[in-house]
């Protein structure tokens, strides 16, 4: 009897794997994967100058250059470099190419790509957002397509991806999709406005902004629970845009909207890889879409800035060398950033109310002050290059420099160890 | 309201100065003109862009750099050991006519400047680059390579840097000890 049973229980078990088994090959296999149809914009109304124009602007938007258009090379030719966990995957090229680009594709393979991550020839990598770009209706994803294929096409391969296995098997993406492909992402604003729903489709959509400031887990899915809340970005970490987080740091929608359109503001520049995101793509946005854009990231009813609290009282000495943090700053910083803190317009940012020294994670600011930041375009303006100090101060030395600028100009604890400064040499 | 002062003493071209107490926030190059009476070191674009306020920064290990001394506190050069433009050339026995260093004499003769405003800077750098090589002498064709890469920040808006190239090229190739033959020579 007993026998018996345990005889039937391995039946069942061996029954469901088999299911399981060849579920997961009809998936994997792609058999599952969805079709569309070709559209008008395959044939001659694809040369439509107003639909070549939004496509354009929607590249732009979309920010297709920071990953298709390498460092001086030829537009959307590809060959960025996107560091993952996983290894590294190089942006492909995108231009008409008939062999190295995709000038085979239609409009439903495009569309497919953008809404499902499979391309015809492999699944994606999720290093390409469809997981965001998802929400991108097949009218702006034909405009797209339809403007790609009006770039120069140029004849530079793919480079290959360098993935380790098992993470090299394209394959196991179609069992990634269903777990962490959404229809629709999370709001971390309140808001019914015109303004606002056009805002989220361009920062949640199109602007993919949640790709960089959303942490990610095991599986390189994006922390959907934890949306806009900043995450590891490479070597510097992107900052906390959900509206308390911005409104923490003094952050208004005029200040917001600055920042979008010219990279500057009074609380900070845009640096790393946000500085590509502005001058690929925030930049560009129109006055409407700009003022969206921030709708969405504060909401329909802004939450008012924090203040900066009233700075302690400087209880330090005044003293020579690099001693205390007011001496380092005063010997290193102050030149160009001036004692009382304010910058110098035309060379470099202020310090106080900076939304960098503002920020509770300390990882960017310290990250700065050792290795420094290049010079940088804005329309009103250059920022001179920053150099790094790693050579010039001990950790000792950067952490008190660190937690004087926190205490003083960013309403921050002064909590930076020298053992925090030492894990970012 | 008062100024917060720090006490500073530092070695400005092998003599002790100081301590004297200066304001807390004054930077290195207002210190050389007002306090040291040391005038030579020129104030440029005051942002740190164009090295023309470079002095040389001699550290306790026995090598040298450059620092920008219109963005450096003085509080950073405190107990520590400088050289400016003023401490390069000889002095020849009281006669009034010093006696150019090395790297001064290659500017004079190749007729690197015209304003020479930029020139403090170029010498300071020029000397820490010769200074270095005297230490880790290089192969003869990296010379070029070397002389740019050490001279590259360093703006001048009249003569257009090739003379101060070819002056700091010829003065290492010319002095014994600053290169060696090249790897692949045989």
């Amino acid at each position: 009897m007993r026998a018996r049973t345990r005889k039937r229980g391995w039946g069942i078990l061996l029954a469901v794997v088999i299911v399981l088994g060849a579920g997961a090959v009809v998936l994997l296999s792609g058999l599952l994967d969805p079709h569309y149809e070709t559209s008008d914009v395959d044939g001659p109304e694809g040369n439509d100058a107003q639909l070549l124009a939004r496509g354009k602007y929607l590249a732009q938007a979309g920010d297709c250059m920071a990953c298709h258009t390498a460092k001086d090379g030829p537009l959307y030719a590809g060959g960025v470099p996107i560091e993952t966990p996983f290894g590294t995957i190089y942006g492909t090229n995108i231009t008409p190419d008939k062999q190295h680009g995709i000038g085979e594709w239609t409009s439903a393979d495009f569309y497919r790509a953008l809404h499902d991550g499979l391309a015809p020839e492999h699944p994606l990598y999720p290093a390409m957002p469809y997981t965001t770009y998802r929400g991108i209706p097949r009218e702006d994803s034909d405009a797209l397509y339809a403007y790609l294929r009006t770039v120069p096409p140029i004849a530079v391969p793919d480079k290959p991806t360098e993935v380790p296995f098992p993470f090299n098997m394209r394959f196991l993406m179609r069992g990634w999709n269903p777990l962490f492909l959404k229809d629709e992402l999370p709001d971390v604003s309140q808001g019914e406005s015109q303004q606002w729903l056009r805002g989220r489709y361009l920062t949640n959509s199109l602007g993919h902004c949640t790709e960089c400031h959303t942490p990610r887990g095991v599986f390189g899915q994006l922390k959907l629970g934890s949306t806009f809340e900043g995450g590891e970005l490479g070597e510097l970490n992107s900052p906390d845009i959900t509206p308390e987080g911005l409104a923490r740091r003094g952050w208004t929608p005029e200040h917001l909207q600055r920042f979008l359109a010219l990279g500057l503001s009074p609380l900070g520049s845009a640096y790393g890889d946000m500085y590509e995101a502005f001058h690929f793509s925030t930049r560009h946005l129109s006055q409407e879409d700009n003022q969206a854009m921030v709708a969405y990231l504060t909401g329909d009813q802004p939450q008012p800035p924090q203040a900066l609290p009233e700075p302690p009282q400087e209880q330090e000495e005044a003293q020579a060398g690099l001693t205390t943090g007011r001496s380092v700053y005063l010997a290193v910083c102050a030149g160009c950033h001036a004692v009382n803190g304010e910058g110098k317009p035309g060379a470099t940012v202020a310090l106080k109310g900076n939304s960098t020294v503002r920020n509770a994670d300390a990882h960017n600011l310290v990250h700065v002050i050792l290795h420094g930041l290049e010079a940088r375009s804005f329309p009103e303006g250059d920022r001179q290059s920053m150099p790094g100090f790693a050579d010039e101060l001990t950790d000792e030395q950067i952490a008190r420099l660190a937690n004087h600028l926190r205490t003083r100009w960013g309403g921050q604890k002064g909590d930076v160890q020298p053992g925090d400064v030492g894990a970012l040499r | 309201m008062t100024l917060r002062t720090i006490p500073v003493s530092l070695t400005i071209n092998g003599s002790k100065v100081g301590p004297i107490e200066v304001p807390e926030g004054l930077m290195m190059i207002d210190f050389l003109h007002e306090y040291a009476n040391l005038t030579g070191t020129k104030l440029g674009c005051g942002q740190g862009v164009c090295h023309a306020c470079a002095v040389i920064l001699d550290k306790e290990d026995g090598s040298s750099t450059t620092v920008r001394s219109c963005i450096t506190g003085v509080g950073f050069f405190a107990d520590r050991s400088i050289r400016t433009v003023e401490g390069h050339a000889e002095e020849a026995g009281g006669a009034g006519a010093a006696k150019p260093s090395p790297v001064q004499q290659a500017f004079l003769e190749h007729y690197s400047f015209q304003c020479g405003y930029c020139t403090p800077g170029f010498v300071n750098a020029a000397t820490v680059l010769v200074e270095r090589l005297k230490r880790e002498p290089i192969e003869r064709n990296r010379v070029e390579q070397v002389v740019t890469e050490s001279l590259n920040e360093h703006i001048c808006r009249c003569t257009g840097y090739v003379r101060y190239y070819t002056a700091v090229r010829d003065l290492i190739l010319a002095t014994p000890g600053l290169t060696r033959e090249n790897a692949d020579a045989s």
